[in-house]
């Protein structure tokens, strides 16, 4: 993955709020390029993200921005970029307003400039005079893209930004994040949808219940989550002599009829896709559907859990 | 605002914060509250009580600085940076290269900016309407902005370290200031309200001097050094504690 200097060091971290651990060693590195943080609601993503940008202490460990402490020297800021997952923003102002406010705090030399470059980068209008309380869900993630591209930042953490977006917009946001980071940025984006991350085509870091569970190239992820026991239930006008013909072709290592379904447990999903029809054929048996009982990405983290 | 200073970081920060605090609701409601100073003065006019002095006074002591003006330096000075921090928007402020202390300042000034028209300048209109004399006014006026400053700065802490700064800080007007401090003459010492009622009263010269009183040097110098440390311990909080 990375450059000689990583952007991004994070060794050994921590942080728990009372007797609540929010994070508990976590340690990885990040250079130049996208780098995507996938993970389940509460895993701990934004908590570390706070961290990351110095908005929040460690309980243990440490974060290096830079080869610095982000809390140390608030100066690093002038190279960061975030945008926070919260919707909330300064809702009387216009878009333009918010993002030269970014500008001007960074002490940009030509502000208006600026916010009109990042605005429209996120394909917004820098002439739009509506207050952000007009906004939708999709442009507020737009206008917080823009306000964290104003300055021009080497490392971007962005946290859940598709979130609200429509498809379209998720695409071209994509898109804009590969380009930045084939300019040689280090980006880090949180998700929680694993389809997203895989077209981010980047490298993954997988935190669950506050753990690194798994990093490496998406490819490598996906192999492991596919090697996982899936649970199935198949739909057909002859249960019981499918489910037999399932075990005795050996696609399925389980497999028993419930209220006219069969629910199949299988070590190689791909495979038994591929497969069923086949069996069903040979069983003369009419097939309806296949539906993955464990297909959420919940089941998908507790298992990558359960295998540390 | 010229083109430099619309590009002034701190001016910005007041600006926004200014804006941010001012929501119509508080106005309407403080505003009210502001015109009550007024109606009473004019109530001390058009009554004509045989002491009238006395009766002015206690429009500016016993409503515009033990009331008026530290309630409505409560409710804005402690959303300053305490909605903010609630919302989230904070992090918009915190997360640029700006030193603390100039955000902590940005809060204050805005508090102070929105506080003196809406509490000090009816409490200024009201002690004038009661045709007591320039004193009266010249008292509510000091007395009114440096309870201002001091108050502001104390909440705008407040309302960064603590959820439900509202609560806290009428307790805290409630239990010190209105009761503590008006039975103790050792606690009358480091009361904000102590302090600014005994300017005031040395300004408009009136006898007898309040029970609990500090003198005029002490009512002007406390309520100073606490704003100065109010500020800097709102810094050190920016820079030391987690934004939310």
């Amino acid at each position: 993955m990375s450059a000689a200097r990583p952007t991004l060091q994070v060794t050994k971290l921590a942080k728990w709020f009372g007797s609540v651990v929010a994070l508990s060693d976590v340690s990885f590195d990040v250079g130049p390029g996208v780098t995507a943080l996938l993970g389940p609601n509460g895993a701990g993503k934004s908590t570390l993200f706070r961290i990351l940008c110095g908005l929040a202490n460690p309980s243990q460990g440490t974060v290096r921005i830079f080869g610095e402490d982000p809390r140390a020297n608030p100066a690093i800021a002038r190279r960061i970029g975030i945008a926070p997952q919260q919707e909330r923003l300064f809702e009387r102002q216009t878009i333009v307003e918010f993002v030269t406010l970014a500008a001007i705090l960074h002490r940009l030399s030509d502000p208006a400039a600026a916010a009109a470059r990042a605005i429209e980068t996120v394909e917004m209008d820098p002439a739009d005079k509506r207050p952000l309380s007009a906004y939708s869900k999709g442009m507020r993630q737009r206008v917080k893209l823009a306000q964290a591209l104003v300055h021009d930042p080497e490392l971007l953490v962005l946290d859940e930004p598709l979130e609200g977006l429509d498809p379209r917009q998720r695409l071209r946001a994509i898109e804009l994040f590969g380009r930045l980071g084939q300019e040689g940025r280090t980006v880090v984006v949180s998700s929680h949808v694993l389809d997203e991350v895989e077209r981010f085509g980047s490298r993954i870091l997988v935190i669950a219940q506050g753990r690194l569970v798994a990093e490496g190239p998406f490819s490598a992820i996906r192999d492991l989550m596919d090697d996982r026991p899936r649970h199935l239930r198949v739909g057909t006008d002859r249960p019981p002599a499918l489910a037999a013909g399932l075990l005795s072709s050996e696609v399925a290592n389980g497999a028993h009829v419930k209220d006219g379904w069969i629910e199949v447990e299988t070590s190689d999903a791909p495979a038994f896709r591929r497969r069923v029809a086949g069996v069903a054929r040979d069983c003369d048996a009419r097939l309806l559907e296949v539906i993955a009982l464990d297909e959420d990405l919940e089941s998908v983290f507790a298992y990558l859990v359960g295998g540390r | 605002m010229s083109t430099a200073l619309a590009a002034n970081p701190g001016l910005r920060l007041w600006s926004v914060l200014t804006s941010s605090i001012a929501t119509r609701a508080r106005l309407l409601a403080l505003g009210a509250l502001g015109l009550g100073a007024v109606l009473l003065g004019v109530g001390v006019r058009v009554a004509n009580p045989t002491d009238r002095a006395q009766a002015a006074w206690s429009v500016v002591n016993g409503y515009g600085l033990s009331l008026l003006v530290p309630v409505v330096a409560l409710v804005f000075a402690s959303a300053s940076l305490g909605d903010p921090s609630e919302d989230g928007t904070l992090v918009y402020l915190w997360l640029r290269p700006v030193p603390r202390w100039q955000l902590a300042l940005s809060a204050f000034a805005a508090s102070v900016t929105v506080v003196a028209p809406i509490a000090v300048a009816p409490l200024v209109v009201g002690a004038a309407v009661t045709g007591t004399g320039w004193r009266l006014v010249a008292s509510s006026a000091a007395g009114g902005m440096l309870a201002t400053v001091a108050y502001s700065a104390v909440f705008c802490g407040l309302g960064l370290r603590v959820r439900r700064a509202l609560a806290w800080g009428l307790a805290y007007l409630l239990i010190w200031e209105e009761a503590v401090a008006r039975i103790s003459h050792g606690a009358a010492r480091v009361s904000l309200f102590v302090s600014t009622r005994s300017l005031a009263a040395s300004i408009a010269r009136h006898t007898p001097p309040p029970r609990n009183s500090v003198s005029a040097v002490t009512g002007l110098v406390f309520p100073l050094v606490v704003t100065v440390v109010a500020l800097a311990v709102t810094a050190r909080s920016l820079d030391r504690g987690e934004v939310t």
